[in-house]
């Protein structure tokens, strides 16, 4: 651990921090032009956090310390799991620490704890939001290590720097188990981040609500960290996508600052890239019904599945 | 191994926590629990540390030994034979289906019978638990969180059962700089429980202080919302059936056979609806019930042999010594 990767990696968590509300404003406003509509300023986001920090905190009679320590602890985990996905550059000082498997895993203890502050209150609206949420994750977070589990046997290696300078190497041409892996990985993108044909983040008062029933009794502050967390999961999922497929133009570690440079602007491309491709998704498809849904994740769940035991048979013994 | 030991930690955890609950209310069905935490605050803690480290979460012990389960599995494409090699994708598949459903499951758990609201005036009244059962579950949930966070330590006291057991055991993980654990290489894998820790808690320390200094500190005790019905009673909480409904529908369907069966009262009828639940134990069906059906009926063959003659009886022996007698001969 070099004082560069630190600097590196504490530049990347505060970008990360910065970005997310903009990449949010960004979809929206990129969808409501597909919509033929104008849509919110692209710094909306921002304005509403800021409008929700200033606002009062109402917290419900029967809500215990946990409703009230949720939302920094889901923030916090987010905040440090999109920290670790390379974005602008590789070599960053916590990848020696934490590798794919533990992302993954840090977002499931931010899932495990806003389920939890779901049902705290005791409504039927929080429960209801909760299973669905821990239904769809019981088979998109699987879905997603299967995915990851492809990535690491092509690499040799569950760390997602290496993954992602090993793929810009040359010695990977074409491969049918990462095409597989994609499509998993782009489906529990959509799942895990209340995209369209699973739920829908533009609405509030629906049946078929998975994640906003779920923080439905949050207000202020505390709904402004739920808010930045989920900003951010969705910049982490597109970074990821953006790290393993679209590898090209990351710095390395010890390259000049013009790379640096070079990175960052490449980075900000490759998101809204794929900002633009799920605008383009999102409004060419209509949302499912909630028992489809596990259908959907299982297609996921079996391409992944699929991509690593043609790994596992492919290879050669050593 | 590792797995094992953490089992022994958290398990006992939860069973310590559960029975402390069936204590303080005396019910052992989670659909008449419910906010517990008010009336129960350590016991919850201690059990929401054991629910955490059970459902495979980072930073606690539970995670770190899937985590090497799953290095475990990425290096088997390197086995020679044939059949492990295919078998193991399907195992680690199966490992993450696992984990993901543990986690819905002790939500559930947890969040039924430690949050919401009280479901039963048992519940409602409930006593926390005596100081020595409160210190045992919170020394183990504290070690729940040390052997996640300094993995190192236990994996090198517990390379001498590995070594007798299976023959091999990990590289000394104590030498490791920065406490992390290596398993095979640290260009391949490297994990480092502190490090993470410390990730997380200087996280929520920033961020809490910013919002802290930023943020209106405002807070006022309201009504639940719930979209704007008022005053609902408590039995309209998700239960424990309606939380794992969807799960149950989407999964149970083929292995449990869960069938659903509701009875309507006609229009008219002042009788209650009536909402059933039809579980099937594959396993035990499939399997167990066979063979017990079989043992059943050569039990009842063998039990005409209690009311034979002597002579069958001498006969019997006499042709058991020349099979025993053939048989020492043949070998």
């Amino acid at each position: 651990m070099t004082p560069a990767s630190w600097l590196t990696q504490i530049a990347q968590a505060l970008a990360v921090l910065a970005l997310a509300p903009l990449l949010t404003g960004v979809s929206r406003a990129l969808r409501a032009r597909l919509l033929r509509r104008r849509g919110p300023a692209l710094l909306q986001p921002y304005r509403d956090l800021l409008k929700l920090v200033r606002k009062e905190v109402v917290v419900a009679d029967s809500a215990s310390w946990l409703f009230r320590a949720a939302p920094y602890l889901v923030f916090a985990s987010t905040w440090v799991a999109a920290a670790l996905v390379p974005t602008f550059a590789t070599g960053l000082a916590w990848s020696a620490a934490a590798d794919l498997i533990v992302i993954v895993a840090l977002l499931g203890t931010a899932r495990f704890l806003l389920a939890l502050a779901g049902l705290d209150v005791g409504t039927s609206f929080g429960g209801l939001g909760s299973s669905r949420e821990m239904l769809f994750a019981s088979l998109a977070e699987p879905a997603m290590l299967m995915a990851v589990f492809t990535l690491s046997l092509l690499a040799g290696s569950t760390q997602l720097s290496s993954i992602s300078e090993f793929l810009v190497s040359a010695a990977v041409g074409p491969n049918i188990s990462l095409a597989l892996a994609l499509v998993a990985l782009i489906i529990v993108a959509l799942a895990e981040n209340a995209r369209i044909p699973v739920d829908n983040p533009a609405t509030h008062l629906e049946l078929t609500m998975v994640h906003e029933a779920m923080v439905l009794e949050y207000s202020g502050r505390h709904l402004a960290l739920i808010e930045a967390a989920a900003a951010l999961k969705l910049l982490l999922y597109l970074s990821l996508i953006a790290c393993v497929f679209l590898p090209w133009g990351t710095a390395v570690a010890g390259a000049g600052p013009e790379w640096y440079a070079l990175g960052l602007l490449a980075w900000l491309a490759k998101l809204a890239l794929l900002a633009f491709a799920l605008a383009l998704f999102e409004t060419a498809i209509a949302k499912m019904r909630v028992f489809r849904v596990p259908e959907f994740l299982g297609v996921a769940l079996m391409l992944g599945l699929l991509a690593t035991i043609l790994l596992f048979v492919s290879r050669v013994p050593q | 191994m590792f797995h094992v030991f953490n089992h022994s930690l958290f398990k006992s955890l939860l069973f310590m926590g559960s029975g402390a609950v069936l204590n303080a209310t005396g019910a052992r069905d989670m659909e008449h629990l419910g906010g517990l935490i008010h009336r129960m605050p350590v016991t919850a803690l201690a059990f929401l540390a054991g629910c955490i480290a059970i459902s495979a979460l980072p930073p606690f012990n539970g995670f770190v030994s899937e985590w090497l389960t799953f290095q475990a599995i990425l290096v088997s494409p390197q086995l020679a034979e044939w059949i492990p090699r295919l078998l193991v994708p399907a195992v680690g598949a199966t490992l993450a289906c696992s984990a993901a459903l543990a986690a819905a499951c002790f939500v559930k758990a947890f969040g039924i019978s430690f949050l919401g609201r009280p479901r039963s005036s048992a519940a409602a009244t409930a006593r926390e638990t005596d100081r020595w059962s409160l210190a045992a579950m919170l020394a183990l949930a504290l070690l729940c969180l040390l052997a996640g966070i300094l993995p190192g330590f236990v994996i090198d006291a517990l390379a001498p059962v590995t070594q007798m057991t299976v023959g091999a055991h990990l590289a000394p993980q104590a030498s490791q700089p920065w406490l992390r654990i290596v398993p095979i290489d640290p260009a391949r894998s490297v994990y480092n429980g502190l490090l993470v820790f410390t990730m997380i808690a200087v996280a929520a320390a920033t961020t809490a202080l910013t919002v802290r200094r930023v943020a209106s500190h405002a807070l006022r005790r309201a009504p639940a919302w719930d979209c704007g019905f008022p005053e609902p009673s408590p039995a309209t909480q998700y239960t424990a059936g309606s939380f794992a409904q969807p799960i149950l529908r989407v999964f149970g369907s083929v292995v449990f056979r869960a069938r659903e069966h509701l009875a309507m009262p006609r229009p008219g009828e002042r009788g209650a609806a009536r909402l059933g639940v039809e579980l099937h134990d594959t396993l035990w069906e499939v399997f167990y019930q066979p063979l017990a059906a079989a043992v059943d009926a050569l039990a009842e063959r063998l039990n005409r042999l209690q009311f034979l003659t002597i002579r069958n009886y001498l006969t019997l022996v006499f042709s058991a010594l020349v099979l025993l007698l053939v048989v020492v001969a043949a070998t």
